[in-house]
């Protein structure tokens, strides 16, 4: 009986295209307002229908199905789109059968079903699992980006290093920042290290401890941490949980926290008077002219 | 096997290169207290590059031998712990809070020199 449905379903492939269409012209509408030109959805439409078709047609044909996610992929389609379509042309193609056929009995109805099912079924789950998989990737490509970000230290200057802090801090990011740190610290035999949170959104005490403990790690191996960027709401909490970062020194601002990085390493900062003086000679030699 | 402990005009240099045990490290503090005393040293620099783990009876003695140095006058810089051993002691809760420590034996020395006024 499933050939015959087969044959009957593949026979009016036209038909049942174009009221797969018609009705799934409102998801279309409802779902992509303005970005997607529509000379583009109806080819995309078009090419899904025929990937249905032909995926139905030879059943294990699984390799049309991964071309046509991809580009839908590429595309940033949305996984719904895909869905609504499948749905619709289950619906569209077993009212057709029914009113083809014009036989209403359970039994029928629920083979009808159960075939339409089984067409249908390996194609979702491949599209799904297509999907799937390339968030899975761009998940994980995203963690690998993330903690490279997530602790670089940067010698700005002979002796003085830079850790500027983004986002929030959990264990395993607190660890991998005393290890860079560390290891910074040596490799670039800085004598200051400047901590900046400015981009911390929150200081709570599990933070903070993680914080003191690498400035102390810091300074047992024989350089002082610099605790910078402390805006007015961090310094409200800080004092409020009762913490204490006495030990160490604490600055506002980055610039403060260089100033005393020179300070520190018996430097300072000279300007230059040189520009001054060239503008005074061109003044000069253009009043001689 | 005993840790050598060298004099340099009014200081004392010890570079620990052994996996220190116990006896190791109260040896080296008796060692190192019998020596301040003889030599009437101002400051001691206790390099540590080569020493790969620390464990906490060797930091505690490590940590005592400095509180006992400076009560006998002598001051003294920790120099050269490993990036890898001042994370173990962090983890182990041993913060060496009243100990100075410098980079490498080089910047200690200088440290040495700047507090001791010359």
């Amino acid at each position: 009986m499933e050939d015959r449905f087969l044959e009957k379903v593949l026979d009016n492939r036209n038909v049942i295209v174009d009221l797969w269409l018609r009705e799934i012209v409102p998801i279309k509408d409802e779902n992509y307002p303005t970005t997607i030109s529509h000379e583009l959805i109806d080819e995309i439409n078009r090419e899904f229908v025929e990937v249905i078709f032909s995926s139905i047609q030879h059943q294990h044909d699984v390799e049309n199905i991964e071309q046509f996610t991809e580009k839908l992929i590429n595309l940033g389609w949305p996984l719904s789109f895909i869905v609504d379509g499948l749905q619709t042309f289950r619906r569209v193609t077993i009212n057709y059968i029914l009113t083809e056929f014009k036989q209403i009995d359970t039994d029928y109805f629920s083979s009808i079903l159960e075939y339409a099912d089984n067409w249908l079924e390996p194609i979702i789950r491949q599209l799904v699992n297509e999907y799937t998989i390339s968030w899975e990737e761009t998940v994980s490509l995203q963690r690998i980006a993330l903690k490279e970000l997530s602790a670089p230290l940067i010698p700005v200057m002979e002796r003085i290093s830079v850790m500027p802090l983004i986002g929030a801090i959990d264990t395993e990011r607190a660890r991998l920042i005393m290890e860079n740190l560390l290891k910074g610290v040596t490799q670039h035999n800085a004598e200051v290290v400047l901590l900046d949170i400015t981009g911390v959104p929150i200081v709570d005490t599990m933070v903070a401890h993680h914080i003191i403990k690498a400035a102390e790690a810091v300074r047992l191996i024989g350089a002082t941490c610099i605790l910078v960027g402390i805006r007015p709401e961090i310094a409200q909490t800080i004092v409020n949980l009762g913490i204490n970062l006495s030990n160490f020194p604490t600055k506002s601002s980055l610039k403060k926290g260089f100033a005393e990085a020179l300070s520190i390493t018996n430097r300072q900062v000279i300007e230059l008077k040189e520009e001054q003086e060239n503008i005074e000679k061109l003044l000069d030699s253009l009043q001689k002219e | 096997m005993r840790i050598p402990i060298l004099k340099l005009n009014n200081y004392l240099l010890v570079s620990i290169q052994i996996e220190m045990d116990d006896q190791a490290a109260i040896n080296f503090q008796a060692d190192l207290l019998e020596e301040i005393h003889q030599s009437g040293s101002a400051g001691v620099v206790i390099d540590l590059t080569s020493v790969e783990i620390i464990d906490s009876f060797i930091a505690k003695v490590l940590g005592d031998v400095v509180t006992m140095s400076n009560l006998m006058g002598a001051k003294v810089v920790l120099t050269g712990i490993q990036p890898a051993v001042a994370m173990t002691l962090m983890d182990l809760g041993i913060r060496l809070n009243n100990v100075s420590t410098a980079l490498d034996l080089e910047k200690g020395l200088m440290k040495l020199h700047q507090e001791l006024g010359g």
